[in-house]
């Protein structure tokens, strides 16, 4: 399953963007396989929008659903590379690799 | 009780105000005479109709029962009206049809003084149409008296007391709404002005544990400042005076806002610093404060934590980044390097996180800058953040007297910035200077 993320995700945002990522990841009927977030048009993550993927994470991997992300901007990729997030979390480059690839739930 | 005298004390003061209004249109000629005059008139006629109004009011135990009198009189004056005109009753009946009107006309005429009595313009009431039904209520018996040759129209007018029972109860539908949203209106504005005033109280301690001061240490002195989002944040700082003369920093953002990461917030300095005064590994430091707050997370919240330990004696800084943006250094030349060694997992997030230590040497006229990106990320009207470049400048430009001059200077320059753009992170800074080598 794709997401694509879009905008600035701010405390504001936060909330809203969670259940999103909450409902992709319950699936309809069945949960799908990988939950691919692409951030190609993502302008702007705080700490409280680095926390929604945070959890998104840890519900997957308890799931055992794959979670990728893919298509940083700089300042974006900045933001998950300064908090360790893209350590924990697959962040890859385009939204083509993501797809070739299914990455295992971060260790 | 209090809240009733309240509530007449206001409705004292907004008759006072319309009183000192009307003697001027009225009594214009000998205002020196006529207005102590009207407004002792004026004091006792508000004196009374608060406490018509309170009579009246159907939440209070005497308007309820008054109420439903009138309306069981209402029903049975009606009732008795249409049994009265049919032919062919007892005598007896006479005298008891008698007391009985005469019982109902006294109570809906003590009603209908104790209307205008409370009524807030007179006038409006005796033309409401409420005002008119109360009136043709009672006006057949007061035109026709209890003559028995009363005129028959004149009698049965007071089948128009049915009129009577319908105002009532439209009246009371909107008195009781009326009054249910007066008082949700107020719990509601209670609630809030608690939790506004509970926020205050957590925003302040917020700002209190933190230090106010920095240990005294020859040859370096540090500065810090936080300056509390509107909504509030999590940042923290902390200075902590080791046992081996070194000194502690730390440089802290809880992720999310409100009650909860100050909560967080205060879990996370507590426990990193009870740490530190017992190893003096930063990167053990923050590995075993990660392992509690992971273990203590209900609501899933992170901090980012940068943590050093200046030695300044040496001028040895020995660092371990939790997440955090890295400080920079100042050299005494100018120049303005980020420390090296990012990308630690922000604490919270996963146990089990290992954080790599770093070290760098700090030379005599050196500063370090350690922020939290409310800095770098504070947006001015035009939506352009701070950033990095402008932070650097300052940094460049006026980092050479004390610490607290350049954090001040930095602090100024953000707000300037950001101008009337609400301030939606936490800023927080600290500056530590070291001059003379021992």
């Amino acid at each position: 399953m794709l997401l694509i993320a879009q905008g600035r995700l701010d405390f504001g945002a936060a909330d809203e963007f969670q259940r999103q990522l909450e409902q992709a990841l319950a699936g309809a009927g069945a949960s799908p396989a990988m939950l691919i977030v692409d951030c190609a048009a993502l302008d702007y993550v705080s700490s409280a929008g680095l926390r929604t993927f945070l959890l998104a994470a840890k519900t997957a991997q308890r799931a055992g659903i794959g979670f990728a992300l893919c298509a940083l901007q700089p300042a974006v990729r900045e933001v998950f590379d300064v908090s360790g997030f893209s350590r924990i979390m697959a962040v890859l480059a385009d939204r083509a690799s993501a797809l070739a690839q299914a990455p295992q739930p971060p260790a | 009780m209090r809240a009733s005298r309240a509530v007449a004390t206001a409705q004292d003061a907004e008759l006072d105000t319309r009183g000192a209004v009307a003697p001027l249109t009225h009594e214009a000629p000998a205002p020196l005479i006529g207005s102590p005059l009207l407004r002792a008139a004026h004091t006792a006629r508000s004196a009374l109709r608060v406490r018509a109004e309170a009579l009246l009011r159907p939440d209070r135990r005497f308007g309820n029962a008054f109420e439903n009198l009138i309306l069981a009189l209402i029903v049975l004056s009606v009732a008795s009206v249409i049994v009265e005109s049919t032919p062919g009753l007892p005598a007896w009946t006479k005298p008891v049809f008698h007391i009985e009107e005469l019982i109902v006309v006294a109570v809906f005429s003590f009603e209908y003084l104790l209307r205008i009595a409370a009524a807030k313009r007179i006038r409006d009431f005796i033309f409401s149409f409420q005002g008119a039904v109360d009136l043709i209520a009672i006006a057949p018996f007061f035109l026709a008296g209890i003559d028995t040759r009363a005129v028959r129209a004149l009698r049965l007018l007071r089948l128009l007391r049915v009129l009577k029972l319908q105002t009532r109860i439209l009246e009371n539908t909107v008195t009781e709404r009326t009054h249910e949203l007066a008082e949700k209106n107020a719990s509601l504005a209670r609630a809030h002005a608690q939790l506004n005033a509970e926020l205050e109280v957590a925003r302040a301690l917020q700002v209190a544990i933190l230090p106010s001061s920095f240990p005294v240490k020859p040859g370096c002195d540090g500065a810090a400042r936080m300056i509390p989002a509107t909504t509030m944040g999590g940042d923290f700082y902390d200075f902590i005076e080791l046992p081996d003369g070194r000194i502690g920093l730390v440089m802290a953002d809880v992720s999310g806002k409100g009650v909860p990461a100050a909560f967080f917030m205060a879990v996370a300095r507590t426990n990193l610093r009870e740490r530190a005064v017992h190893h003096a590994e930063p990167g053990v430091c923050l590995a075993q404060t990660n392992e509690v707050l992971c273990a203590q997370n209900p609501m899933d919240l992170f901090v980012t934590v940068f943590y050093c330990v200046f030695d300044p004696v040496t001028g040895v800084l020995k660092y371990a980044n939790g997440g955090h943006n890295p400080p920079y250094v100042r050299r005494a030349d100018g120049s303005v390097e980020a420390l090296r060694g990012r990308g630690g997992l922000v604490l919270g997030a996963m146990p089990g996180i290992e954080y790599p230590e770093h070290t760098v040497q700090l030379l005599p006229g050196d500063r370090l800058v350690l922020f939290t990106d409310g800095i770098t990320e504070a947006f001015n009207p035009a939506d352009e953040a701070y950033g990095e470049e402008r932070l650097i400048a300052e940094v460049r430009t006026h980092g050479d007297g004390a610490a607290a001059a350049l954090v001040e200077r930095i602090c100024r320059s953000v707000t300037v910035f950001a101008g009337s753009a609400p301030q939606s992170d936490d800023i927080t800074l600290t500056v530590l200077r070291w001059d003379t080598p021992r």
